[in-house]
């Protein structure tokens, strides 16, 4: 079973094989979503100058509903949504993508090693920030809602939809447990 | 050294409502990493970011800071890196 752990001044992060291989899967789904190339930036998209470059007009309102709930409008008003996007969505999508970037070079690690692993000394923020990103991105195509528990509950067990809520099921769970470490 | 008279002060500036950032309710974020980030990003005590996040979860949204607009519009941002579901307006209360 996954754990997070206080060790000494931070957290620790056990993983089995299996369950690194379904988290790197999502984190590479979702930067992959967020428009990352296989490519390394080496700017840094809260760097002014880069802001000003990605600026053009091609910056719209998403398509992709997970998209647009990662990304969401900040005003009612439509044309006050798009002007504040076009301003700011380059930077808050560079720190979604740094976040799941550093996530991914920790469970590379694991996968790499082929065996069951530990995350040591993780950044509690960047790793709440992540799991909740994909809970976010599990949740838009799951169509979660209030009464979403019951109703994957009662799906048959070959039904793939049922797996993959799980998987959002046991995301929360493990958001749920660092929480907890960070504030007893 | 100048000194302050009533003019200094224009009609629009004392009409000029403060602007709000409203936190959306939404069936994904966990309550308590909803407090966490409260707590995190505006300094709140444990109470009172209980209390505003009850608040989303039952009234479906909730005011969590108050300013000029590029204050609220900071806020706004830093609530979507959390993945929280926020947006501004003009305070409509007065």
């Amino acid at each position: 079973m996954s754990n997070f752990e206080r060790m000494g001044d931070g957290y620790s992060l056990s993983l089995t094989q299996d369950e690194a291989h379904i988290l790197i899967n999502l984190v590479e789904q979702l930067l992959e979503l967020l428009g990352e190339g296989d490519f390394f930036h080496h700017y840094d998209n809260s760097d002014p100058l880069a802001q000003l470059m990605a600026m053009p007009s091609e910056i719209v309102t998403p398509d992709d509903p997970v998209l647009m709930r990662l990304l969401p409008n900040a005003y009612s008003d439509p044309e006050a949504a798009s002007d504040f996007r076009r301003y700011t969505e380059p930077a808050l999508r560079g720190s979604k993508q740094r976040v799941l970037r550093a996530v991914r070079e920790e469970l590379t690690v694991i996968v790499d090693s082929k065996i069951d692993g530990v995350v040591e000394e993780l950044d509690a923020d960047t790793w709440l920030i992540a799991l909740n990103d994909l809970r976010i991105a599990l949740s838009v195509r799951l169509e979660i809602d209030g009464e979403s528990f019951e109703k994957f509950e009662l799906l048959p067990d070959e039904d793939p939809q049922k797996s993959v809520y799980a998987v959002y099921f046991w995301l929360g769970w493990l958001q749920e447990n660092l929480l907890t470490a960070l504030t007893s | 050294m100048s000194t302050l008279t009533d003019t200094d002060v224009s009609i629009d500036q004392l009409l000029d409502r403060p602007w709000i950032t409203v936190v959306w309710d939404d069936p994904v974020n966990l309550m308590t990493y909803v407090t966490y980030v409260f707590i995190k990003l505006f300094n709140f005590s444990a109470a009172r970011a209980h209390e505003l996040m009850m608040q989303v979860h039952n009234e479906g949204r909730a005011v969590v800071s108050t300013g000029t607009r590029e204050e609220m519009e900071r806020d706004v941002q830093r609530l979507h890196e959390h993945g929280l579901w926020a947006t501004l307006q003009r305070d409509d209360k007065i």
